[in-house]
């Protein structure tokens, strides 16, 4: 974009007719314009619409919601209460922890087995049958994969029956009862579903690598971890970043699954932040305090993307 | 357009303004008109639970046959999205007609809002004709103001495998040392006595308005209309005697939802199965016969000089003040409690009626009718409909929190009661507005 954007005032007069770099909005090759810098603003108002509509309104309208107390039918402004509150509040605290605890366990999980699956299969020869297996489920719903996790994960489930086939009985465990046996399961079941994308990324990735590059590299020696290390993965940079970006944004929007599983419970222990939300502002009708949780969420969101997005994006667009 | 270069291509000008007029006409129709009207004679009853889809059909059948009106079932199959719909709507033009809902403070919740019709004159008539159990009255009042009507009559009671209990010399226990004893043998004969649950949520509060309610039936009105304390000595000695149960080791694993539960008992791995008399087609489904090989007790009283007592679960019949077929829901309202109609809906949903002139739907709840009667049971309302909806949406969690670690009794009733002096606050002074 930047490359596009230099280049007119990079060259010389003499070079535009060859290279006919221009934007949208600059002089056609006749001179004549195509209008003023107002011309965009017609195609962009459906989008801009949409937008505001959607997102920004309701945004600006829950900013404004969180300075209430408010059951539905009645409000009374409290300021910036409901944000004291959320101090607090036990549940939010350990809301934000499980939060944290699916993001953390989506970076580990998803990503890095998708890596590993990735790496391990591009080159093998029934690679594309294993990659193929490990995508399907990615076909399934969140909804019916919750569902089929739930005849795994309770006391009487697959899991535990399995354990106790084997003679692992101190390992059966009650899942899905205790804190955090069951945000962690159920990061082990989102795992399972979410890992099959990342596999297919990370193999198109490393279908991107030249040979060339492979080969001068074994030239020199590499081979092995070495030539991952030095060679391979920071060719993928560009595909990690997506990867990341993605699993980052999933894990903080984390809620069919624990929705179907748990429904948060048992008493309110496998919440996340999206959940706290809905149930204090849907179940509960503190509409100003749900509002106040939705705000946080959106910050954490907003922050961490941009964080992230800004660490890693100048230096894969030099890429 | 003029100047254009294809002016051919172009619709002509009236043709183009036709289309407009007709696509904002089509879009305004959407946006605005009655989405949920149904046609003339026909009126939607919108409810949570899928199940009731087939009874409300058969009772909308037989209404049309007797008052010319039929009921067309809507489900919106998930508690919460069912509420929240409610809620929302209930005061535009886009608010269901009929609602299924609960009856007790949850009822009352929105009648306050005003955006239900009141039913006092439908009660009455009912109530005149025999066609409504009287006592059911309070639970579906609001302010002296009747604002629904009891669609079902659910009795909360333990279920048990007949052929279990006659192999182990069991009879139903009458009296709280016999259900102890009922307990204790399943447990030597290697079969988990009690089904507990917090699958789901809600079922966390059985236990508890089991257990206080037939240790001091007094108490657990007093609590549940917050005139009595958490932290008092007896909302302790209850779960005292849950957490023996669970020492005991009497309980299922808490994850057992009640489907399973149900196919346990059935299949005489479960020996009883504390539940409201809608999950018998839970018991059917895995085999079991009611009055055959499945049937059920009222839990006895724990205290044997306070009143007897059993827990009742009813669902309202509401009708919507902005609802577009208003007048239709109100006379298929008063057409509700018809023999005919309760009938239908009790025989096909195979729970009992709150209308005495209607027949058992099975041997199962005819016997627990007769009990009721013959041991002049006083009725209590469920743990989930009595309370403000808030207050009890939050101490299922923590009732749920205890039966996970029954050491916590003490803390868990202190957390309830802060809870509930917040919560009835509220009420009160949404009241006094």
């Amino acid at each position: 974009m930047s490359q596009t954007l230099r280049a007119p005032r990079a060259s010389a007069p003499g070079r535009r007719s060859r290279v006919p770099l221009r934007s949208a909005n600059s002089p056609s090759s006749h001179g004549r314009s195509l209008g003023g810098p107002l011309t965009a603003v017609p195609w962009l108002l459906p989008a801009l619409a949409l937008v505001g509509v959607l997102l920004v309104y309701p945004f600006l309208r829950s900013v404004y919601g969180s300075l209430f107390e408010d059951n539905g039918f009645e409000r009374s402004f409290v300021g910036l209460d409901n944000y004291a509150r959320l101090a607090d509040d036990p549940i939010f605290s350990r809301s934000l922890l499980n939060t944290l605890m699916w993001v953390v366990g989506t970076l580990l999980l998803p990503v890095l087995l998708g890596l590993l699956i990735a790496v391990a299969t591009y080159r093998m020869r029934l690679g594309g049958v294993v990659q193929l297996l490990v995508v399907l489920p990615y076909a399934i719903s969140g909804a019916a994969t919750a569902v089929l996790w739930n005849f795994m994960l309770t006391s009487d489930g697959a899991v535990n029956q399995v354990l106790r086939a084997v003679g692992l009985d101190s390992l059966a465990h009650p899942w899905l009862l205790e804190w955090p046996h069951n945000t962690i399961a159920m990061i082990v079941a989102s795992t399972w579903q979410g890992t099959g994308l990342n596999v297919v990324l990370f193999a198109i990735g490393l279908r991107a690598i030249p040979r060339e590059t492979l080969e001068a590299a074994a030239l020199d020696g590499a081979s092995g971890w070495r030539l991952f290390r030095h060679i391979t993965f920071p060719q993928l940079r560009a595909v990690t970043v997506v990867v990341v970006g993605m699993a980052i944004v999933n894990s903080l929007k984390a809620f069919d699954m624990i929705w179907i599983l748990t429904k948060g419970g048992p008493s309110r222990s496998s919440e996340t932040l999206a959940l706290t939300m809905y149930r204090e502002t849907f179940r509960l009708f503190h509409v100003g305090y749900g509002s106040a949780i939705a705000l946080v969420l959106t910050v954490i969101v907003i922050a961490s993307a941009w964080l992230y997005l800004r660490r890693q994006m100048p230096t894969s667009a030099r890429d | 357009m003029p100047g254009s270069r294809h002016p051919s291509l172009s619709p002509p000008p009236m043709a183009r303004r036709s289309l407009l007029i007709a696509a904002t006409a089509g879009v305004l129709a959407t946006a605005c008109g009655s989405a949920m009207s149904q046609p003339a004679g026909k009126v939607a009853l919108h409810g949570d639970n899928a199940d009731w889809r087939e009874p409300l059909a058969e009772a909308g059948r037989a209404m049309r046959s007797a008052a010319g009106i039929e009921l067309v079932p809507e489900v919106i199959p998930s508690l919460e999205s069912f509420e929240q719909v409610v809620k929302s709507s209930l005061r535009t033009r886009k608010t269901p007609d009929m609602l299924k809902y609960w009856s007790g403070y949850r009822l009352q919740d929105l009648a306050r809002t005003g955006g239900i019709e009141e039913l006092t004159d439908a009660w009455e008539e009912a109530e005149s004709a025999g066609w409504v159990d009287p006592s059911l009255r309070t639970a579906f009042t609001y302010r002296d103001r009747v604002y629904g009507l009891p669609m079902n009559l659910t009795y909360w009671v333990f279920f048990y495998n007949t052929e279990v209990f006659a192999e182990l010399g069991l009879t139903p226990p009458t009296t709280w040392d016999e259900f102890l004893n009922a307990c204790a043998t399943f447990k030597a004969a290697g079969i988990t006595p009690l089904h507990a649950t917090t699958d789901g949520r809600w079922p966390a509060f059985i236990w508890f308005m089991e257990v206080l309610s037939r240790q001091d039936p007094d108490f657990y009105l007093g609590l549940m209309n917050g005139r009595e304390d958490y932290t008092d000595p007896r909302a302790e000695r209850a779960l005292t005697t849950i957490a023996e149960f669970a020492e005991n080791d009497w309980f299922t694993e808490l994850d057992t939802n009640h489907t399973d539960a149900a196919a346990s008992v059935v299949h005489g791995t479960l020996g009883m199965m504390p539940g409201g008399t809608f999950m018998t087609a839970n018991l059917m489904t895995a085999g079991g016969e009611p009055g055959g090989n499945i049937d059920a007790f009222v839990l006895p009283m724990a205290n044997p000089d306070a009143a007897p007592c059993m827990i009742f679960e009813s669902s309202a019949l509401v009708c919507t003040v902005k609802g577009p077929d208003r007048a239709e829901a109100l006379e298929a309202a008063a057409a509700w409690l018809r023999p005919e109609v309760a009938g239908a809906f009790s025989s096909t949903l195979q729970d009992g009626s709150p209308n005495p002139r209607v027949a058992a739907a099975n041997p199962m709840v005819e016997g627990i009718v007769r009990t009721a009667r013959e041991r002049e049971l006083t009725m209590l309302n469920r743990f989930w409909e009595l309370g403000p909806p808030e207050l009890v949406e939050a101490t299922v969690d923590d009732l749920a929190g205890f039966l996970l670690n029954p050491s916590s009794a003490r803390s868990t009733l202190a957390t309830m009661q802060e809870r509930a002096e917040d919560a009835w606050q509220v009420w009160r002074e949404a009241e006094q507005s």
